[in-house]
């Protein structure tokens, strides 16, 4: 008895199985002969996902879809917004074949998603009237495929500048630092007990990877860790020195605060270093803190900062390629970046939308544009997210002072590259 | 060996069950096989899918994975500290419900909002409370005790989430334990008293002993709940099972793996399948221990 039930489950799991694997092949395709069949009068329904932003955003990226579909009256637009968990959401959906035709990519994703082949190659789509060249060349690079393709444009960026408290830094009298060691000088200064550090620190590797290479050593070669190289350990130990020795540095959750942002905005540190997303957050939620920005401090002499850059890219898989293609030229393009831009919340890609709208000489802004040209993407390579995972978590303990940051790094090296090897 | 009207008898039966046959086979018994099936292969679903045989090679990585033994030893470390404290307070506050105070019903009520609450929402507000300026925090310093960093220091995380789990779980239970006490003969207690017996005597005596089927049902569910770990710590943790991975349970880790990093879902199908074996075997030695032979 017990047998021919087990035999039946076994049997009726299998037919579910077949019957759900062969619905799946079906559709897949059927989407690539519609795909040619597509004529230019027809009604087309393309759809953009995006995580959200706030509602000045969303409102800039409304007027901006408005204009194209104005522009192209037999192209609609359904926006889908989503908003936590961004790309395990698109992973998932691209894997059940109802991946959106158009979305947002973060560099650091990029080199993963294109090895997996689920991007279209954009180069056979591009015309001379796009202008490809007048995008700042690094932020483009960080969308081309080992190939040589370019898998999508890039729609804004932000680079990393140094946020002071004006009202802080006049009471110390002090200046703004120029050099590292002027900025550890200050925070000395500025810290008083454990309400007001001089300096916040965000203890990522998406931050600290400019510092990390500053003096010669590698953060990643060959697509494996390499941090615990001592040249990498010496450029980071003085941000460890700034909490453990100085006390005059401290992560945001140390003091209740959610990210850097906030912390500053608080008043609970008069410097950190945050991007372009954090001027109109302090504006409205911190009116009462003044804040000035400027270039990220240099080391050794030299600047560095962090870029940080998100593209438009088309599924492969997508019905609509050639009106997801008038989308992404239109949302990339000049005249859509230059909406989408307009108000300040993300910085355009492009050189002449650039120097049309002027941020280079906006107060707030021009430290963030003028870190462009040297900044690092943060992007490098398909195990970057491994990578970062395993430094992220070594750092913190050696930040929080549990353990010496030369041994942290080694372990956390140990660790990423173990789990590379076993990809 | 089965005569036609048998036959005919099981086909009845099976018509008659093969909606919730359908049901059971698609949405678990197909997934646990499925699950079974990934875990011998490395599977690259994004793109081309790819399934390809790998025999035991992951389940022999676990071995070598450092950070599935920090998660391992994490989980392990909270079952044992959560499980038997929230069995023990259940029992304790049921007892206090059944004793016939003033207001009983109240506190009935009072004891098992927690649960109530959905724990995403719950780890959102204790997170909020155990602020470093927090309401935890405030409490603490006010009674002269020391403060912690609780959301950011390693040595601490976890304490705060099996705080917040014990605090959350434990009127469950309570409320099992309740309906079992309510199921007591008084004439237990009445001969216990004859025989001169004081309260606790009574308790430990008489409430304990007849409550063991139920304690065994409960810290069963304790095991398996609390192997399964994972919200409040991905919520704590914004995903990472930092800081140092003081936060990184199994189920975390399951969950990086097959949904965070790209071609490790069969990794995360073989530890999903070693944690059923963990649990397996937990339960296991837990009704050794107890001998009970009852249902469920």
């Amino acid at each position: 008895m017990m047998n021919k039930k087990t035999w039946f489950a076994v049997g009726m799991s299998t037919m579910l199985f077949g019957s759900v694997l062969a619905g799946c092949g079906g559709e897949e395709k059927t989407a690539k002969n519609e795909n040619k069949g597509e004529t230019k009068e027809e009604q087309v329904e393309v759809t953009l996902a995006g995580w959200g932003g706030n509602p000045m955003e969303q409102k800039l990226l409304k007027q901006t879809l408005d204009e194209f579909e104005k522009k192209y009256p037999n192209i609609k637009v359904k926006h889908e917004v989503i908003s936590d968990q961004y790309m395990d959401v698109i992973k998932t959906r691209l894997i059940g074949g109802e991946g959106p035709d158009v979305f947002y990519l973060d560099a650091f994703e990029a080199p993963a998603m294109i090895e997996t082949g689920v991007l279209e190659p954009l180069d056979d789509y591009v015309t001379d009237d796009f202008d490809i060249d007048d995008f700042e060349k690094p932020l483009l690079d960080a969308f081309k495929g080992p190939d040589g393709k370019i898998y999508g444009f890039p729609k804004d960026y932000s680079t990393l500048a140094l946020f002071y408290n004006k009202k802080m830094f006049a009471e110390a009298g002090l200046d703004v630092p120029k050099t590292w060691d002027e900025l550890r000088e200050a925070a000395k200064t500025l810290t008083k007990g454990t309400e007001v550090y001089g300096f916040g620190v965000a203890p990522e590797l998406a931050r600290l990877y400019y510092i990390a290479e500053s003096k010669g050593g590698k953060v990643v070669t060959d697509n494996k860790a390499s941090f615990a190289d001592p040249k990498v350990v010496e450029a980071l130990q003085p941000i460890v020195d700034m909490r453990l020795k100085d006390k005059s540095a401290a992560q945001p959750s140390e003091v209740g605060a959610g990210w850097g942002g906030e912390m500053f905005g608080q008043q609970k540190a008069a410097m950190v270093i945050e991007g372009n997303w954090a001027i109109p957050f302090l504006q409205e939620t911190f009116p009462n803190t003044e804040f000035g920005t400027a270039e990220v401090p240099t080391i050794d002499g030299k600047k560095g900062t962090m870029a940080y850059t998100v593209a438009y890219v088309m599924n492969k898989d997508s019905q609509k390629k050639e009106a997801a293609w008038k989308l992404i030229s239109f949302l990339t393009g000049k005249e859509g970046m230059k909406i989408w831009t307009s108000k300040g919340f993300a910085l355009p890609t492009r050189k002449s939308v650039a120097s049309e709208l002027g941020y280079d000489k906006d107060e707030l802004r021009a430290a963030l544009v003028a870190g462009a040209p040297y900044a690092t993407v943060w992007q490098n390579g398909t195990n970057l997210p491994i990578i970062m995972n395993n430094f992220n978590n070594q750092f913190v303990s050696a930040f929080l002072g549990e353990q010496p940051l030369d041994e942290a790094l080694k372990k956390a090296q140990d660790i990423a590259n173990k789990e590379i090897e076993a990809k | 060996m089965f005569s036609r009207k048998r036959w005919k008898e099981a086909g009845t039966a099976y018509t008659l069950l093969s909606p919730t046959l359908f049901v059971l086979l698609l949405f678990v018994i197909g997934p646990i096989l499925f699950a079974i099936y990934l875990s011998f292969h490395k599977v690259q679903l994004l793109g081309t899918a790819s399934f390809q045989f790998v025999g035991f090679d992951n389940f022999t990585r676990i071995l070598d994975d450092t950070r599935a033994k920090i998660a391992l030893w994490n989980t392990v470390k909270y079952v044992v500290i959560v499980v038997p404290t929230q069995t023990m307070l259940a029992l304790v506050l049921a007892a206090t419900l059944n004793a016939g105070l003033k207001g009983e019903k109240f506190f009935r009520i009072v004891y098992f909002l927690p649960t109530l609450t959905s724990s995403a929402v719950l780890t959102l507000i204790f997170m909020w409370m155990y602020n470093q300026n927090g309401l935890v925090n405030h409490v603490l310093e006010f009674l002269g005790l020391p403060t912690y960093n609780w959301l950011g220091d390693p040595s601490v995380a976890l304490n705060a989430i099996m705080i917040m789990n014990i605090w959350s779980t434990a009127p469950f239970f309570m409320v099992i334990y309740l309906a079992a006490l309510q199921d007591i003969p008084d004439s237990l207690y009445e001969a216990a008293e004859l025989d001169g017996a004081n309260a606790w005597h009574k308790f430990w005596y008489v409430t304990v002993p007849y409550l063991k089927p139920v304690t065994s049902f409960v810290v069963i569910m304790g095991l398996i709940g609390t192997f399964q770990l994972f919200d409040q710590s991905y919520i704590f943790s914004g995903g990472s099972g930092g800081p140092n991975n003081a936060t990184l349970t199994v189920v975390l880790l399951i969950y990086q793996y097959a949904f965070k990093s790209l071609g490790t879902m069969g990794y995360a199908a073989a530890l999903a399948f070693a944690l059923a074996i963990v649990i397996l075997l937990a339960t296991w030695l837990q009704r050794k221990f107890s001998k009970e032979e009852s249902l469920y």
